[in-house]
């Protein structure tokens, strides 16, 4: 109970937010205040706390619904991510959100934010999960919208949250049937007991939800359209929360997928999402885009891990990946600041005032591709070594990290074009970029090598969860020619802005379109709606139906009303008909 | 303790007859006065409950004596749920409801004159009076989409009240066999509840099927939902908000009634909660073809209620309870829904989503009013829904397995479409459409206390269910 206390200053500063509309200045400064007090409550509540605490949420007749926080390591690793980007990603706001009219909402929407994930984190039960879960689909699809009046942000928001709403729903769906067997909501005691074999069903569909979440496929597409929303925004949720959602559930309920048989669908569907991520990130365009595909990629090869039952490899992945992406979404907001807020590859990247940060990029740039000693090296090395006894599986690995490398370096060498190189372009100016935008970028490079060193520690803090495969020298050299192997390829095939995409046209083709998953979304929708206007035809037809019995009714009334003309010799005529009949009746009976 | 039900009926009768009196220019000030007394007097209720571990209020007056007709009351938790329900409904209707300022007086007149109907139905002890407030509810809301309804309203309220009147027969006919074969010839719950087992079978069944037909088609479900679309379109934005919130509700707390009432009910659930489902299903799908902000709200209700049914029919007491939690959230977000819709209306003079754009440029408050309402119906934690949908699906999964928990299908696809609504009309501002009219804070407080209940009972819904604790 007294973890929840960690997500209280985000959430009145979201209200104070909400309510200064009028005050745009101090608002930013009380958001910032307020993360940074939440990540001392972490700090000093969330280690203190005892590892799981419940409370009574309410009674139903002979039921108690709790509300179970719990600070076991896994909880509080995710928690401190949280805790530590947050004011990160405020305080680049700061510098990055600079239309006085957009500060309320965006405050509260990114507040929100924050403390839907960190609910998320100290989760011990399901309806606590469900609870963090559900808001984060809320929080993350105001955010995606939030610049209702840009071209595509409103149709990205509407993707994000219809995606999440399949994982919002079947996770409702999960929670109650787990219930149904096991009679309680707390992760401990489900893990805990003897597995039921009917629970297969609703751990699948809390796969399939967390797919939803992590952007795994087939629902991979809406993350790299949710980069219509404002870039502190797609740092954080492609680093800390929304994305590792998914991961995270899956990692703490881990011990039951491996019970019930369900270790092969994680590993499938990472596989598979892993290769598209990367595929995707190869022949994209746009820069913000093609670090949403490596996100993707990332979250596939942390699905690998899981899939391998290796949860301290996943974690180590799930750490470093934060720093380095966020790193690197906040450059590329920089560099599109300095570039007139343009997102494609082919972007200015030079001057002297752009070198500290094209320094600090470069540091987040061989950290996704796999170098010693950044943290990225540690991450993937861990995922490698954990696939190490499945030879299939570490081949797909090893051509992954390879791609990774080209892509990233691709990335990153488009932009660095000399001036000279590109005619009549106006250059960028860098000096416009503020300091609240940078101190974030150099704070999280020092992050990503310092993640590094946390690495080692990561394994015996996590012992409880299992061991890491001990990384082999073959497997460390194997993973470094790799990816400097993908470095040499990038470099020979994009130096200076050589070229910008592949040769292939159908490799392009192909991969661009995101192996046609969008396709296959246009055919569900078509789908629906054909049902739709069948059933609105039944509904048509059904109430003529309804109506037409109600004119045969009337019709009948229609009928029956001329027995009543008013007319005194029609009366007297049926009249004497009838005492006919009744004589005629009479006599018959009488005779 | 005092009559406090008495209280709550007379209330709005001196407010009615105050009305009449003093006309026009205080019919808003007494309606307002009215409601919020009924609001006040149920939290004193709530309050004394809460005190006391348990609901536990009943009132009695002899009426007619011979034949076993007597104005008897009580409020158990069920009761004060929907007691709550709609005197926030209600409330919020007088205060923001009429943007236009339409015909206050005769407007304020018959939501006070409902606030008797509401008041009297939820907490009638006695099937005699339950007919009497259902039949003055069905007649203040005739009125209300007949006279201050729009264009079509003739042709909107007559098909409802063919409908009602169909069902109104049908609720008097199954209270008159339920008198006729009681031992003692009794309109008297508590007594029915408790002999209702001597009733022979074949009866049983008749009793059910009439009383059966006559709630789904207030609830409604399919296939007798075809007067909700026309009568939600054609009334006013008062009348819409508590027609839904509120009149469909008398259904949904009959079937309650009627499920606890009769022994051969359980034998027919399964049947029911099939139906249920696919009013749900079948209604969602409909919902996809509409284009009118206000039809779409409609269907959702049936979709809404659908759902409800599957809770009640799931015949334990999570998913009764959370039927009850679900009317009362659905009574508030779809209320919430209507008010802003109507206010859309009013600022943008149209409600189509083919032709409204950008509405959050101009009417910012309106626009999240209607989506906070629309996601606190698709269940988002902290509303009361999140609490609804848990509790229901929990015992609807407990009876049916895995079937019970497949109609929240349905509400993935309801949720899809509101949300396409949402961005095609709402939160997409490249173009946007151009306001004649500026709601005021009337309508601001409207939402206010509309979403305030939502969350409050969805941060903390143990000041209700802890009430039906043992």
């Amino acid at each position: 109970m007294l973890a929840l206390f960690v997500v209280m200053p985000l959430i009145i500063a979201a209200f104070i937010a909400l309510l200064g509309n009028e005050l745009p200045e101090p608002i930013k400064y009380i958001a910032l205040v307020a993360s940074l007090i939440s990540l001392a409550l972490v700090l000093v509540v969330g280690f203190n706390a005892a590892s799981s605490q419940s409370t009574t949420w309410f009674y139903l007749i002979w039921y108690q619904f709790q509300i179970t926080t719990s600070t076991a390591p896994l909880n509080m690793l995710l928690l401190l991510i949280v805790a530590v980007m947050t004011p990160l990603v405020i305080t680049y706001s700061i510098g990055f959100m600079r239309v006085p009219s957009e500060q309320s909402r965006y405050y509260f929407e990114t507040c929100i934010f924050a403390a839907a994930m960190m609910l998320f984190a100290i989760a011990g039960d399901f309806i606590t999960m469900l609870m963090g879960w559900g808001l984060l689909s809320l929080a993350s699809y105001l955010l995606i919208g939030f610049w209702h009046g840009k071209d595509g942000a409103s149709s990205a928001a509407r993707k994000a949250v219809t995606v999440a709403l399949i994982g919002d729903v079947l996770m409702m769906i999960a929670v109650v049937m787990v219930w149904d067997l096991y009679h309680t909501f707390s992760f401990a005691a489900i893990i805990s007991a003897p597995a039921a074999p009917a629970a297969w069903l609703p751990l699948l569909f809390v796969l399939i939800a967390a797919f939803a979440k992590s952007a795994q496929f087939p629902f991979n597409e809406w993350l790299p359209d949710a980069m219509e929303g404002p870039t502190p925004t797609s740092a954080f949720l492609h680093s800390s929360t929304m994305v590792k959602a998914g991961v995270f559930v899956v990692a703490v309920l881990l011990p039951l997928f491996a019970k019930l048989h369900l270790l092969n669908v994680i590993l499938f569907v990472g596989i598979v999402t892993t290769i598209i991520g990367v595929t995707n990130a190869l022949t994209e365009t746009r820069i913000k885009r093609i670090l949403a595909y490596s996100t993707i990629e990332d979250l596939g090869l942390m699905f690998i891990a899981l899939g391998l039952n290796a949860v301290v490899a996943a974690m180590m992945l799930f750490v470093v990946q934060t720093f380095y992406k966020s790193l690197l979404f906040m450059s590329a907001g920089a560099i599109m600041k300095a570039n007139d807020d343009e997102d494609r590859i082919d972007l200015v990247q030079s001057g002297a005032a752009g070198k500290p940060l094209l320094i600090a990029t470069v540091i987040g740039v061989l950290s996704i591709a796999g170098i010693f000693p950044l943290s990225g090296f540690f991450g993937k090395a861990s995922v490698y070594a954990s696939a190490a006894t499945d030879m299939p599986v570490y081949l797909v690995l090893l051509a992954v990290g390879f791609a990774s490398s080209v892509y990233i370096f691709r990335w990153l060498l488009l932009p660095l074009k000399k001036p000279a190189a590109q005619q009549s372009r106006k250059t960028a100016n860098f000096s416009f970029i503020p300091m609240q935008m940078l101190l974030p970028i150099y704070v999280l490079a020092a992050l990503v090598v310092g993640a590094s060193l946390a690495c080692l520690r990561l394994p015996s803090y996590l012992s409880a969860y299992g061991q890491a495969a001990p990384l082999s020298l073959i497997g460390i050299a194997a993973e470094t020619i790799v990816a400097v192997l993908g470095i040499a390829v990038a470099y020979v095939y994009f130096k200076r802005g050589a070229k910008k995409t592949f040769a292939n046209r159908l490799a392009q083709e192909l991969f661009y379109n995101g192996v046609f998953v969008n396709a296959f979304y246009a055919s569900v929708a078509g789908l629906v709606v054909a049902a739709s206007s069948a059933v609105d035809a039944l509904d048509y037809e059904l109430y003529r139906f309804v109506k037409m019995l109600a004119g045969a009714v009337l019709g009948f009334a229609e009928m029956l009303r001329h027995v009543e003309n008013g007319q005194a010799n029609s009366y007297m005529l049926v009249f004497l008909l009838g005492i006919l009949a009744m004589v005629i009746i009479f006599a018959v009976v009488m005779l | 303790m005092m009559p406090i039900i008495i209280w709550m009926l007379s209330v709005p009768l001196a407010a009615l007859a105050l009305i009449f009196l003093l006309g026009h220019d205080f019919s808003r000030k007494i309606a307002t006065a009215s409601t919020f007394l009924g609001l006040m007097l149920t939290l004193f209720v709530l309050v004394v409950s809460i005190a006391d571990h348990g609901v536990n209020v009943a009132e009695a007056y002899p009426y007619i004596g011979s034949l076993m007709i007597s104005l008897s009351f009580r409020i158990n938790a069920v009761s004060l749920v929907l007691l709550l329900m709609s005197s926030i409904v209600l409330l919020a209707a007088v205060i923001a409801g009429n943007p236009e300022n339409e015909r206050q007086k005769l407007s304020c007149a018959l939501i006070v004159l409902f606030q008797i109907a509401s008041v009297g139905l939820f907490t009638s002890a006695n099937l005699f009076f339950f007919f009497v407030f259902w039949d003055v509810g069905v007649i203040a809301m005739f009125f209300m989409i007949n006279i201050l309804g729009s264009a079509n309203r003739k042709n909107a309220s007559m098909n409802f009240l063919v409908y009602e009147v169909f069902a109104s027969a049908l609720l008097l006919l199954g209270i008159l066999l339920l008198y006729f074969y009681t031992p003692l010839h009794s309109f008297d719950m508590q007594y029915i509840i408790a002999n209702a087992s001597r009733i022979p079978q074949p009866t049983q069944e008749l009793i059910f099927l009439v009383l059966f037909l006559a709630f789904m088609t207030n609830m409604p479900l399919f296939p007798m939902h075809f007067w909700l679309p026309d009568a939600h379109t054609e009334a006013s934005t008062q009348g819409s908000m508590i027609l839904s919130g509120v009149l469909t509700k008398f259904g949904a707390f009959g079937m309650l009634m009627l499920f606890a009432m009769l022994p051969i009910a359980s034998k027919y659930a399964p049947y029911a909660v099939v139906l249920a489902a696919v009013s749900a299903f079948y209604s969602v799908f409909v919902l996809m073809k509409q284009t009118d902000i206000k039809r779409i709200v409609a269907y959702s209700t049936v979709v809404e209620m659908g759902i409800i049914m599957i809770g009640i029919g799931s015949l334990n007491s999570f998913g009764t309870y959370g039927a009850v939690y679900a009317m009362l959230a659905q009574g508030l977000g779809v209320s919430l829904m209507f008010l802003s819709v109507g206010c859309l209306k009013y600022t943008f003079g149209e409600r189509d989503i083919k032709v409204l754009r950008g509405t959050v440029v101009e009417s910012e408050f309106t626009t999240y009013a209607f989506i906070a309402a629309a996601v606190a119906n698709l269940g988002l934690p902290l509303t009361a829904g999140f609490v609804a949908d848990i509790l229901m699906f929990m015992g609807s999964v407990q009876t049916f397995g895995l079937y019970g928990a497949l109609p929240l299908i349905a509400m993935i696809l309801l949720g899809a479409y509101l949300y396409f609504v949402i961005n095609k009309s709402m939160l997409s501002s490249r173009e946007h459409s151009a306001a004649v009219n500026f709601v005021g804070d009337d309508q601001h407080i409207g939402y206010l206390i509309l979403m305030a209940a939502l969350f409050l009972f969805g941060i903390m819904p143990f000041i209700i269910l802890n009430l039906a604790r043992l």
